[in-house]
């Protein structure tokens, strides 16, 4: 009896889904397109960038970085994160 | 450079094997003939023990865990609590003129369910 | 009740089937109903394997022995709690924990995740649901604890050596770890599957991991402190290989989540990444499999039973599906960024991944030799103590220089100069401390010596990081708080630390004595003088106590005394060794007193072991846990900017 009940509850859990839409505008899964991922790439990149310049700064200020190797690692990182932003932002 | 570490690694790995040698056998009583260095003898103890091994030498017989091929045994060391007639023990030795000589402190009880360890080393 | 069990597991059977081929034909042909419900078959199986489990718990309180399974590990007189605990203390029981916990991680990951990543969550449903249908199966067909029979009047009983308080927390610790390793598996094989090469699945499961990895590595040191303190032989791991089995996972997940910062950071080491998480499950499985099957000599292993093959051919399976699927999403995979120099933070992670994956796997190797020296040489043999000693040692020595070293080099490249500033406090104070402990005697053990010289220099750095940090960011709760992987990841570091000090210190630098002893004799051992006084018994509820009285005494001065003995109990007709422990808080050293062999006419072999820093190991474990709460703790600046990353996704 109880194991009736508990496979009845089972099937209902598993049809919820259809049963709360029956007739949807969309089923369709959201998959991400190429230029959503590549978006997606570009905003990691952004924010690796961005997080790799604060963590130079952190570096230097706790004496890990040597002034000469902060300054040329900034540029790099400044150049990369510029480069991702621009590619986020949308086309004119 | 990955390919560099693992060749480091087989290195010394290889080092090891070579200087320590390949493992020590696991045998029963009935594949004891034949094996004279040092071997980890693993079966059922049988017939009635005497001794505690520490003033007198443990002496009892081991038997396949699935046959019948006994060799008598002498032991000196811890000999663990759960030790009995019938309970499946692992021992270090050698065979010394058809008695099997225990390296001490090596003697272990198997136990007969999981979780329970009973080690004595 | 039983019917009722059986039918709620063949449930969960069913439900994990409509998971897998239903989830993944959802996922494949992008329907969002479907896929939805595929997930809430995963709901649902937890709540039919959770009455299952209800069932089997009822019938072991009440101590119902037409259960076949209740009847082997439980019996009239056995208290409440440790009858509870027989859930997991047999075969049956242990898997259907196995399905619960698993269960549980995987409807926790779909209701977390479905919302934010719905095509990662599609294709990581089936994942979930497969490694289901396997547990499931071995319950409903292989391993079932609702077998039932005519009750007999009285059971077998609990094994004398389960029935204490660890039994209650080791073994479910353990499996939250163990099961807990699923979920980062099923995510990338997910994120593998639906060709998302970005790291959300990393995101999504870097908590489950951690969470996972801690609850691994404390039941282990749960574990180590049960073998220490109650089976009483002086030591805490013995190398078996059980032991082994939780080992393995738990150091392949370490090296994870190290290499998981560097994709993070530079997006370098996809693969390697993955092949990690792929690693860390098979161990996960394969641990679980050597528990079971019997094919290896172990104290722990269950005679042969059924289960050996599946689990053998389920291990398999999953290997080599996981490793074809990342065969094909290689081109994928590949990411431009390469190392830019051998002196650099991520380097250092590096190094760090490859000494512990080269140690999980010479201990892989070492708990595999018997099975494979038997299929080449036709005898069986086994690899001893000295080999395990051997690689912790040659690996463990260098990854602790490692831990110390890490923190001080920079990212991407550090310069000799720098590396010099940052590196001369630490290195200088291990030098002094290394003469120090040279000239109280420490040469006698040079892996020791090293161990403890390694240490020194850990401890220093990570004191001076947060010292420096604190200075850069000016509070120390702020930098904390906004670090606190890091921070949090270099209180574990000390963690490390405490524990090698403990090992090193019990290992090398102890000693021990044996000698059969009179009523009035004594022995030394260490400095120490133990003197046997006398020997009493006592009746308890299962068992007799058999104990004998010792002083312990130090520079002429008794400071304790220790009753070591033997626990005979009735019903089980075993004798269990009850060790005694004196700890010396001053010395930092336990005195550890074994009554080996009593004789009917009083005289006792005892045996006694000093063990310095002993509980260094103990301790730990809850430094191991502080820092791993603090790395765990939600960052909400962070989850704000991770929400505005995706939410470009959903766009």
């Amino acid at each position: 009896m109880t194991a009736a009940l508990v496979a009845a509850a089972a099937v209902v859990l598993v049809a919820v889904p259809f049963l709360r839409e029956p007739a949807p505008r969309d089923d369709s899964l959201r998959e991400p397109r190429e230029a959503t991922k590549r978006t997606l790439a570009l905003a990691e990149e952004r924010d690796r960038a961005l997080a790799a310049l604060k963590e130079l700064e952190f570096d230097h200020r706790t004496g890990k970085l040597s002034d000469a190797d902060y300054r040329e690692l900034v540029g790099t990182y400044r150049r990369r994160a510029a480069a991702a932003l621009q590619g986020l932002e949308p086309a004119p | 450079m990955i390919a560099l570490s693992i060749a480091a690694v087989l290195a010394v790995f290889i080092l090891y094997t070579s200087a320590f040698g390949g493992g020590t056998p696991s045998i029963s009583p009935s594949q004891l003939p034949g094996h004279n260095g040092r071997v980890s003898l693993v079966g059922k103890v049988t017939g009635q023990p005497t001794g505690d091994g520490h003033a007198h030498a443990l002496r009892f017989r081991l038997r396949d865990r699935d046959g019948s091929a006994s060799v008598p045994v002498v032991y000196r060391g811890s000999v663990p609590d759960l030790f009995k007639s019938g309970r499946e023990v692992v021992v270090d030795g050698h065979l010394l003129n058809g008695t099997f000589v225990g390296v001490r402190g090596t003697l272990v009880t198997k136990c007969p369910s999981k979780y329970a360890p009973a080690k004595n080393t | 009740m039983a019917d009722l069990g059986r039918a709620a597991l063949f449930v969960s059977l069913g439900l994990a089937l409509y998971a897998t081929i239903v989830g993944a034909w959802a996922a494949r042909a992008g329907k969002r109903r479907l896929a939805d419900s595929a997930g809430n078959a995963l709901l649902a199986a937890l709540g039919s394997t959770a009455v299952a489990a209800a069932v089997l718990v009822a019938a072991l309180v009440r101590h119902d022995f037409s259960f076949v399974y209740v009847a082997q590990h439980t019996s009239t007189e056995l208290p409440t709690g440790y009858s509870i605990s027989a859930f997991w203390g047999g075969q049956e029981g242990s898997l259907l924990l196995w399905l619960l916990v698993l269960t549980g991680y995987a409807g926790a990951a779909v209701l977390l995740n479905r919302r934010r990543a719905p095509d990662l969550v599609a294709w990581s449903v089936p994942v979930l649901g497969a490694v289901s249908i396997f547990f499931a199966f071995m319950l409903v067909a292989v391993s079932s604890p609702f077998a039932t029979q005519t009750a007999p009047a009285e059971g077998e009983g609990l094994v004398p050596s389960l029935q204490n308080p660890y039994m209650l927390a080791h073994p479910p610790l353990l499996y939250l770890g163990y099961v807990g390793l699923t979920v980062p598996f099923a995510f990338a094989i997910g994120a593998l599957l639906a060709r998302r090469t970005d790291e959300r699945w990393i995101v999504a499961t870097r908590r489950w991991t951690l969470v996972a990895w801690t609850a691994l590595g404390i039941g282990q040191l749960l574990g180590a402190h049960w073998a220490y303190v109650e089976v009483g032989w002086g030591g805490y791991y013995a190398w078996d290989p059980v032991e082994n089995a939780a080992l393995m996972p738990w150091l392949a997940a370490t090296a994870f989540l190290h290499s998981v910062m560097i994709q993070e950071k530079r997006g370098m080491l996809k693969v390697w990444n993955v092949l990690l998480v792929i690693l860390a499950f098979c161990l996960s499985l394969f641990g679980t499999f050597l528990t079971r099957s019997g094919v290896v000599t172990s104290i722990h292993s269950f005679t042969e039973s059924p289960l050996g093959p599946w689990f053998l051919g389920f291990i398999c399976a999953v290997t080599v599906g996981s490793l074809g699927l990342v065969f094909l999403r290689l081109p994928l995979l590949r990411s431009k960024t390469r190392l830019e120099s051998l002196v650099s933070r991520e380097a250092a992670f590096l190094y760090n991944n490859l000494l512990l994956v080269a140690l999980c796997l010479t201990i892989l190797w070492g708990v595999a030799f018997p099975m494979l020296s038997e299929l080449v040489h036709g005898e069986s043999r086994t690899v001893g103590r000295p080999y395990y000693d051997f690689f912790l040692r040659t690996f463990g020595l260098p990854l602790l220089l490692l831990m110390g070293i890490g923190p001080l080099i920079a990212w991407r490249r550090a310069s000799l100069r720098s590396l010099g500033r940052m590196f001369f406090w630490p290195a200088g104070i291990a030098v002094v401390v290394g003469a120090i402990l040279l000239a109280l005697g420490a040469g006698s053990s040079t892996p020791g010596l090293a161990a403890y010289t390694f240490c020194a220099f850990v401890l220093a750095s990570i004191v001076l990081e947060f010292v420096r940090g604190t200075r850069a960011v000016g509070s120390f709760t702020q930098l904390v708080g906004r670090n606190r992987r890091r921070y949090g990841g270099y209180i574990v570091h000390a963690a490390i630390v405490l524990l090698a000090l403990g090992v090193a210190g019990s290992g090398a630098y102890g000693s021990s004595t044996e000698r059969k002893l009179s009523p009035g004799q004594s022995l030394e051992v260490g400095g120490y003088t133990l003197t046997y006084r006398s020997l009493t018994q006592q009746r308890a509820a299962n068992h007799v106590a058999v104990r004998a009285a010792v002083d312990v005494s130090r520079g002429g001065e008794v400071v304790a005394r220790v009753e070591p003995g033997k626990n005979q109990y009735f019903a089980e007709d075993q004798v269990s060794n009850e060790m005694a422990i004196y700890t010396n808080w001053l010395r930092a050293e336990d005195v550890d007193v074994i009554a080996d062999q009593i004789d009917p006419g009083g005289a006792i072999y005892f045996k006694a072991l000093v063990k310095p820093l002993v509980n260094l190991i103990w301790l730990a474990g809850l430094v191991f846990l502080a820092g791993a709460l603090v790395a765990l703790w939600p960052d909400a600046r962070e989850q704000r900017r991770l929400a505005t990353r995706y939410a470009l996704v959903e766009a």
